[in-house]
């Protein structure tokens, strides 16, 4: 529990080990101990689009220690060509960075390629000895990141190879060891139960991280800024001045290949469980007494375990299903014209769930929740509506264009902040109307910021958790999404146009208490 | 883009202002102001920098280039909002003759209000920042000894006339070499006890590199003179336990031996001057670890006790002419 985090903790205390590093010098970056990185299921989509090119940038920024070092495990059976040109069309295609072809060759020069299949333990050895040789040759000193870019199914199967190897012992290897896992965490909460018991039973819960990418964006990372940062807003944040919030995640294209999985857990266990929850936990959290990994996790912690769900489900949650329609000036299938999907499936493409929060910042205040396939547009954001005026002292007809005054989270695209308020028309009589004052991160300011998987795979380096939930988190999450699966079980979800904003049902929830979703 | 010719301060504010209307909701997030004091023929070089930095730093950019004191006092001025210079919302103006010794009249009314001020010098730096007044109104000062005539000497005086809120961009061109260095000692408990720095003498970034050496390790650094790298060729560090860290430049990359393991490739690419700037403009605070280094390489202590605040001093070119030949 208590392992020191020497890199981390250095950087914390200003640093007592390195006398060329103080808390006051700014300018120079985090950089890891030397490492491994290990990634199982290297050749998969996540590996080749995400993982490899933010290994690049890394090394193309500079960030990576000397003797850094990744293993790539696979079975090889991906087709024409080396590992080495397929990880190099994919870096190149990928990287955000200017490419540039010397970082590229002795970056690559320090990449290890172990075929193998899960099922094999040959093949695991083969790896360990690989790891054991780099640790002296490399001077890595064990210490290693194992990162699970495969299926849930084969978690199991990796992990016993890892016990059974030692390579997952940190007592045997020297280093520090790290696991990595991605989405989905399970797909209830038993599920999540038992694969955080698996993953526990071979590292110590403090070495796992679980990647929800939205924490590793800039704009998520901000809401911490924009909160805690100032004091314009604290005030104001809370269900004396807020009517309701509304977090949408809306997406322009289908499920694309995904079909399978897709059709098995939908749109809340896919992005509603993880995505939306942890900004949910962001946006309504109290302050934690430090950026301390712990803190910020027992105040996420705290908010999840006090999110209500609706008493009556059926009332207070809407599901939908694309029908085929037009998006984006082309004609979309239907869901279940989609490829593999069963022509009966009732797996939903749309949910919109209104929860609460039993706190005494946020009793009362509604938090509508909502995420779409097939939307008009992609967008994810978070609107925060103000009460309004408690009285206007305007002729009723003056004042029939002014809404709530809102504050709006855009994490994506076009992140920045808007804040919309009332103003007066430019004349002779006192029309007051809507006007949003528009924060954009400016142009580059967002192309050159790192991606997240960028910012995450270094944190993972470094051992900072401050963005990574933890197996409570998830856990609690699960525990929000259950009630609503097993109410929804057998329900056929509402129609919508693809390209429309979802059901017409979920227009008629807010309707129903007297508001209505903002055009995101 | 709106162009003036011999116009006026007031006719500056109210074409920006005007500009700003029409281009809508452009900018609209200012960090801060960046004054860019450049010679005539480095303003596109300046331009492209503060491109550069303005993408991660949204400003408004005053670039002021003065020339021919002995003429005619004559103000001309572009307006860039969007467009060219990227997000940054720009004014180059150019003065002549006495208008040029009075270039804050026109610059003050063009501060973004309520927002910190960097002074950049894009060309040789002032002996004495308080002598002009560009410098005096800013908050960080950024200078570049390297383009002084004598670089070391040039960056002893900054030294001399340091006050906190000063950077020079010889510092952060020794980012990348620094974050190397450093992170060798991040995994190990060794005692540093000497340090070689190999460069041609009259790379200012080498003296610096000394300087910080200096002033975290309390180790006196020796610097052997080479002509056979035009920059800061290696830096060496011998431990108490008798292992020896160096970091070699070759093209682009550089050569990290460590006693023990095998040598490292690690990229050191030469940054562009815009992306220099970027990095100063992230803080806007003093840096002490800069201070440090430059007291120590000239010999100098107390850096950063002094007052921040400069009060200008009137320095009249003319009047030192007359002066100097009367002499």
């Amino acid at each position: 529990m208590d392992r020191p985090l020497r890199t981390l903790q250095n950087w914390q205390d200003g640093n007592v080990g390195n006398p060329l590093r103080t808390a006051q010098d700014r300018r120079l970056p985090r950089i890891p101990e030397p490492c491994a990185l290990v990634i199982f299921g290297v050749t998969g989509d996540l590996s080749r689009k995400k993982l490899i090119p933010a290994v690049y940038d890394l090394a193309n920024r500079g960030l990576l220690p000397p003797g850094f070092v990744v293993v790539g495990f696979a079975r090889a059976d991906w087709g024409d060509g080396s590992f080495e040109s397929l990880a190099y069309a994919a870096a190149k295609k990928g990287a955000r960075t200017p490419w540039r072809e010397d970082v590229w060759q002795r970056l690559s020069s320090q990449f290890h390629f172990v075929p193998g299949s899960f099922d094999n333990e040959d093949d695991f050895d083969k790896l360990a000895e690989t790891l054991d040789d780099l640790r002296v040759r490399n001077g890595i000193a064990g210490n290693t990141a194992f990162y699970f870019s495969i299926p849930p199914a084969a978690f199991p199967l990796v992990l016993n190879q890892l016990n059974r190897t030692g390579m997952a012992d940190p007592s045997k290897t020297g280093g520090w060891r790290r696991v990595v896992v991605e989405k989905p965490f399970g797909h209830d909460f038993q599920s999540a139960v038992q694969l955080n018991q698996l993953v526990d039973d071979v590292f110590i819960p403090e070495d796992v991280f679980r990647i929800d990418h939205y924490l590793g964006k800039e704009t998520v990372q901000n809401i911490m800024a924009l909160r805690f940062a100032n004091s314009l807003f604290e005030p104001v944040w809370n269900s004396k001045y807020v009517d309701s919030v509304q977090i949408t995640m809306a997406e322009d294209v289908g499920i694309g290949t995904r079909a399978a999985f897709y059709d098995a857990s939908g749109a809340a266990r896919d992005v509603l469980q993880n995505h939306l929850l942890q900004l949910l936990a962001m946006i309504a959290m109290e302050e934690p007494t430090s950026f301390d990994p712990q803190e910020v996790r027992a105040e996420k912690l705290k908010v999840l375990k006090a999110i209500s769900l609706p008493a009556d489900i059926s009332t207070g949650s809407v599901r939908g299903q694309y029908l085929p329609g037009w998006v984006a000036g082309e004609r979309a299938v239907g869901y279940l014209e989609e490829p593999n999907i069963p022509a009966d499936s009732t797996t939903e493409t749309y949910a919109a769930v209104r929860l609460g929060i039993q706190n005494r910042r946020w009793a009362g205040v509604p938090f509508y929740v909502r995420v779409g396939k097939r939307m008009p547009r992609r967008v994810t954001e978070i609107a925060i509506l103000f009460k309004r005026a408690p009285h206007l002292p305007f002729d009723p007809a003056d004042v029939e264009m002014l809404g709530h005054n809102q504050l709006v989270v855009r994490v994506q695209p076009d992140e920045g902040v808007v804040l919309k308020f009332g103003s007066k028309v430019p004349g002779t009589s006192m029309e007051v109307r809507d006007i949003a004052m528009d924060f954009q991160y400016g142009e580059a300011f967002t192309e050159s910021s790192p991606e997240a998987y960028e910012r995450l795979v270094l944190d993972v380096l470094i051992g900072d958790r401050t963005l990574f939930p933890d197996a409570a988190e998830i856990e609690q999450s699960w525990r929000v999404i259950d009630p609503l699966e097993a109410a929804w079980a057998g329900q056929k979800p509402e129609p919508y146009r693809a390209g429309e904003w979802g059901p017409r049902a979920s227009d008629e929830m807010l309707a129903r208490e007297g508001r209505t979703w903002r055009r995101a | 883009m709106i162009g003036l010719w011999d116009t006026t301060g007031n006719e500056v504010v109210k074409a920006l202002a005007a500009e700003r209307r029409s281009a809508g909701g452009v900018a609209s997030g200012l960090a801060l102001t960046l004054i860019a004091v450049v010679e005539e023929k480095k303003v596109r070089e300046a331009e492209a920098a503060a491109t550069i930095a303005a993408a991660a730093h949204p400003c408004r950019l005053l670039i002021v280039v003065r020339s021919d004191m002995e003429g005619r006092s004559r103000l001309d001025a572009e307006i860039v909002v969007g467009g060219r210079l990227g997000p940054a919302e720009a004014v180059v103006m150019r003065m002549y003759g006495r208008l040029a010794l009075h270039a804050e009249s026109v610059v003050m009314p063009l501060l973004a209000p309520d927002v910190p001020v960097v002074t950049w010098w894009h060309e040789e730096p002032p002996a004495m920042i308080a002598n002009d007044f560009l410098g005096v109104v800013a908050e960080r000062r950024i200078t570049d000894s390297a383009q002084a005539p004598d670089p070391v000497a040039a960056l002893k005086q900054r030294a001399v006339d340091y006050a906190p809120g000063d950077t020079d961009l010889t510092w952060t061109r020794i980012t990348l070499w620094r974050t190397l260095v450093a992170g060798a000692f991040d995994s190990t408990e060794a005692r540093v006890v000497g340090a070689k720095i190999v460069a041609p003498d009259r790379d200012p970034t080498a003296w610096l590199m000394l300087g910080w050496l200096k002033s975290r390790l309390g180790i006196e650094p020796t610097l052997e003179h080479t002509d056979r790298a035009p920059r800061l060729h290696s830096v060496e560090l011998q431990c108490e336990n008798g292992d020896c860290v160096r970091v070699t430049r070759e093209e682009g990359t550089a050569l990290f031996s460590r006693t023990g393991q095998e040598d490292r490739y690690m990229p050191l690419p030469k940054r562009p001057v815009g992306d220099e700037l970027a990095e100063e403009l992230r803080r806007l605070d003093a840096d002490q670890i800069y201070a440090d280094a430059l007291g120590a390489m000239a010999g100098l202590s107390g850096l950063d006790h002094r007052n921040p605040n400069r009060v200008h001093v009137w320095k009249d070119p003319a009047l030192a002419a007359i002066a100097g030949s009367a002499a």
